[in-house]
């Protein structure tokens, strides 16, 4: 079996966000996906000359969409109820697809709820079974102002990621002890 | 120039979050939906919500809607054919 090898590696905040040119639908996105999707930008991979059915995406989040929950629910009672381009953004695998429509992919995805640890083990057994020579792995927790208020937690906006590759070059060998992709974005992209 | 076709494209990019456009780049006749600003489905809904918001219009079945969102003016007139309604 060929080593998994990370060759790509990225941190984004939301101060990031204007580096990248992703149209005029972007504002849409709530604040999770439009991290993610930064995230995935600042890898600088070009996926157009990838097997679009190869490559996986795979997400790990905290609070996943619980801000834009508390926003959807505030706004419940507005006249005609709240905005439906909100309420799809109630879904915490969002993100995936913003990423898959982005680049066109349509390979396996995964997300996980509950923090960033074990996401690079999925990742690599993803690529392990063959189901895909590559994966997106991102990390993206938001928990808004507003929700912070509300749910009494620490505001955040953060995302990171990796591109995990078979058999190739890159900046990092995974090993088995490489369960958590926060402290291992912090150290190869410094 | 119409000030309710304006006040539309105003409140269109304000209720969509277009970014990058400005009222004056969206052309009255142009199509809302495929070509045109490229709307889609989930949009059409945000739009009924910015008429019963913003117009105090409530359309209950999107049919009846959809001639309505062909492009600006055609909302425009819209707006005003149920304003003047009893």
């Amino acid at each position: 079996m060929a080593n998994l090898v990370i060759t790509a590696a990225s941190i984004v905040t939301p101060d990031d966000l204007n580096r990248f040119q992703f149209g005029m639908r972007f504002g849409r996105l709530d604040s999770v996906c439009q991290l993610g999707l930064a995230a995935v930008e600042a890898l600088g991979i070009d996926f157009a000359s990838q097997p679009r059915d190869q490559v996986g995406i795979c997400v790990a989040t905290d609070n996943g969409s619980l801000s834009t929950d508390v926003e959807y629910w505030r706004r419940r009672n507005e006249p005609g109820g709240a905005s439906p381009s909100l309420f799809v953004y109630t879904l915490p695998s969002m993100v995936i697809g913003e990423i898959a429509i982005r680049h066109g992919l349509t390979g396996p995805t995964l997300c996980l709820m509950g923090g960033s640890d074990g996401l690079l083990t999925e990742a690599a057994d993803m690529l392990r079974r063959d189901e895909a020579t590559a994966c997106i792995c991102v990390y993206c927790d938001v928990v808004s102002a507003l929700a912070a208020e509300t749910i009494h937690l620490p505001a955040t906006a953060r995302a990171c990621a990796v591109y995990l590759q078979r058999g190739v070059q890159g900046l990092h060998v995974l090993a088995a002890n490489d369960r958590d992709i926060i402290p291992l974005c912090a150290k190869l992209c410094t | 120039m119409d000030a309710l076709a304006n006040e539309l494209k105003i409140r269109i990019i304000e209720t969509l979050k277009l970014q990058d456009i400005t009222p004056a780049q969206i052309d009255d006749e142009a199509p809302l939906f495929g070509a045109g600003l490229g709307l889609d489905s989930i949009d059409a809904l945000e739009l009924v919500v910015m008429l019963e918001k913003y117009y105090g219009i409530v359309i209950k079945d999107i049919e009846e809607g959809r001639p309505a969102f062909a492009s600006i003016s055609s909302l425009a007139a819209f707006i005003r054919a149920r304003k003047s309604s009893p």
